[in-house]
C-alpha cells in the first residue's frame, strides 16, 4: 500500500528506524562507489534524506533494501554527472592506484573475528574490484555482496535481466584473472 | 553447447537463477566437460570470497551517529536537545542573592542527582560480557551436548524460564558453553555458539522492551509482529526481541543485518 499524504513525525521516524538496518549495506555500495570514506558517508546520509523525502513513494511490505540502494545509485550518478565530485577509478590499473587500499577501509569488526579473509586477499579482491569497469562492478556489488537476485539488481540498475546474467558473468571471468592465485577452490 | 555458449549459465547456475530447461541443460554439459566444471567450481569459491570480503566492510559509528542526530530523520530525537529558549532568566530576581541561592538549592542539587550516571541497562551488559568471554575473562560451563547444556541452565533458574536454544547449524555456529550471570538480582542465561571463526552469545532473561538501551533503533517485522532493537558498541552488535515474558538478545561481532536476520529467522512470535 502506497501511503497518501503527509507523514507524520512518528511515521517517518518509523521508517528511518528500519531504512537504518541497511546501513551497513548501503556504506558497503557507497564506499565501492565513491571510493573514499567521505563521500561515502555524504552519499549514505543523502540516500536517507532523499528516501524520506520520497517516503510516500514507498509501498510499505515491499523491498525497502532494493528501494535504498536504488536511490543511493541514482543519486550517484546524478551527483557524478552533473558535479563530477566523485572519480571513478574504475578503470586504472591496481598498480596506479597503490597496493594497501583495503588497509583504509574503515571497520566495525577488527580482530580474530573479522578478519575472516586475510589481508592479502582483502587487498586482491579490492584492487581487482577496482580494476574492472563499472558496468561490471555493479551487478558483483549488489549481487554478491548484496545478496539481491537477478530481477531485483536489473530494477536498481534500470537494465534487463539478461544484461545483468552476462555482465556478471564477464565480470567474474575479469575478476577471475586477477584473483586466481588468491582464490581457494 | 559450446564451452563459450556454457558461460553464461553457469554464471546463473552458481547464483541459481536459472530456470529448470537452462539448468538441466548446464548439468549436461557440466557432466561431460571438466574444464566448464572446474569453472564452475571457481565461481563459486570466488563468490564466496567476495560476500567474505563485503561483511568486513561496515558502516562507521560516525556515520550512523550523524544520521541517528540528523533531525531530517528522527526529528523526536533532535527536540529532545532543543527547547530552552522558554527559559528566559529574570534578570530582576536574578540580583537578589537569596533567590539565587535558593534556585541553586531547587535546581542545581536535583540537576546533580539526575546527572548521576544511570545504570547501564542489561541489554549493554550483555555486550560487555560477550567481549569478556571472547577475552576468556568469565569461567564457562562447558557440556557433554546442547541438551546438557540447556537442562543445566535451564535448572540454575529453578525451571523458570529456558535458554532460547536456538538452531544456528545453518550458519555453522553450535553451542559449546553457557554461563548464568547474575544482574541486580535478575538471572541471565547466556549460551556460547562457536563455529567458523565466529562467536555469538545468545542471552536470555525474563523481562520487557524496556530492557533495550534507549539508544536503539527499532526494526519491527510486520510479518512475525515482533519489535527488534538493535544496538551496537565498539564494534559488538547486538539485536533484542522478545517471546512473551522472556527477553533474548543475539549478540556478536558479524554485521548488524546480517545479525539481524539471524534474530529475525529464529523468533517465533508471542
Amino acid at each position: 500500500m502506497v501511503r497518501g499524504g503527509k507523514a507524520q513525525p512518528e511515521e517517518r521516524e518509523k521508517f528511518s528506524r528500519e531504512a537504518m538496518t541497511y546501513l551497513d549495506h548501503l556504506y558497503r555500495v557507497a564506499f565501492h562507489l565513491a571510493k573514499e570514506e567521505d563521500g561515502a558517508q555524504d552519499l549514505v546520509q543523502e540516500t536517507f534524506v532523499r528516501a524520506l523525502g520520497s517516503y510516500e513513494q514507498f509501498a510499505a511490505g515491499t523491498n525497502m533494501k532494493a528501494w535504498l540502494t536504488r536511490i543511493l545509485y541514482n543519486f550517484f550518478f546524478d551527483h557524478y554527472h552533473q558535479r563530477k565530485r566523485w572519480v571513478s577509478t574504475a578503470d586504472k590499473t591496481g598498480e596506479e592506484e597503490g597496493g594497501d587500499y583495503w588497509e583504509k577501509i574503515p571497520t566495525e569488526n577488527p580482530g580474530p573475528e573479522g578478519e575472516i579473509l586475510t589481508k592479502e586477499q582483502n587487498v586482491k579482491i579490492n584492487e581487482a574490484l577496482k580494476r574492472i569497469p563499472e558496468e561490471f562492478r555493479m551487478p558483483i556489488l549488489l549481487v554478491d555482496m548484496g545478496d539481491f537476485s537477478y530481477a531485483e539488481a536489473a530494477e536498481i540498475l534500470s537494465c534487463p535481466v539478461g544484461t545483468i546474467r552476462s555482465r556478471l558473468s564477464r565480470g567474474r571471468r575479469l575478476l577471475h584473472q586477477y584473483l586466481k592465485r588468491y582464490i581457494s577452490t | 553447447m559450446t564451452c563459450e555458449e556454457a558461460q553464461e549459465l553457469i554464471t546463473a547456475l552458481v547464483d541459481n537463477e536459472l530456470s529448470g530447461l537452462e539448468q538441466s541443460s548446464i548439468e549436461g554439459h557440466l557432466k561431460e566437460c571438466p574444464r566448464c566444471r572446474t569453472t564452475y567450481q571457481e565461481e563459486m569459491a570466488l563468490k564466496r570470497d567476495i560476500r567474505r570480503a563485503g561483511t568486513t566492510l561496515s558502516a562507521p559509528a560516525a556515520l550512523r551517529q550523524r544520521i541517528l542526530s540528523d533531525r531530517r530523520l528522527f526529528p523526536e530525537r533532535g527536540r529532545k536537545t532543543e527547547g530552552w529558549a522558554w527559559l528566559v532568566w529574570p534578570a530582576r530576581l536574578a540580583s537578589r542573592p537569596a533567590f539565587v541561592a535558593a534556585l541553586l538549592v531547587l535546581v542545581i542539587v536535583p540537576a546533580l542527582y539526575l546527572m548521576r550516571p544511570a545504570p547501564q541497562p542489561i541489554s549493554l551488559t550483555a555486550l560487555d560480557t560477550h567481549d569478556r568471554i571472547l577475552r576468556g575473562d568469565i569461567s564457562l560451563i562447558r557440556a557433554e551436548s546442547q541438551e546438557e547444556l540447556r537442562a543445566q541452565l535451564h535448572r540454575s533458574v529453578e525451571g523458570r524460564f529456558a535458554p532460547m536454544g536456538y538452531d544456528l547449524s545453518m550458519m555453522n555456529l553450535r553451542p559449546v558453553a553457557g554461563v548464568v550471570q547474575d544482574v541486580k538480582g535478575r538471572k541471565i542465561l547466556v549460551t556460547v555458539y562457536e563455529g567458523g571463526g565466529l562467536t555469538l552469545t545468545c542471552y536470555t532473561f525474563q523481562g520487557s522492551e524496556k530492557d533495550s538501551p534507549a539508544s536503539a533503533a527499532l526494526f519491527f517485522d510486520p510479518e512475525k509482529k515482533i519489535n527488534f532493537y538493535i544496538f551496537s558498541r565498539n564494534g559488538v552488535n547486538g539485536v533484542l526481541h522478545r517471546e512473551g515474558s522472556v527477553i533474548c538478545i543475539l549478540v556478536s561481532k558479524m554485521p548488524m543485518q546480517d545479525l539481524l536476520d539471524l534474530a529475525r529467522s529464529k523468533s517465533r512470535p508471542s
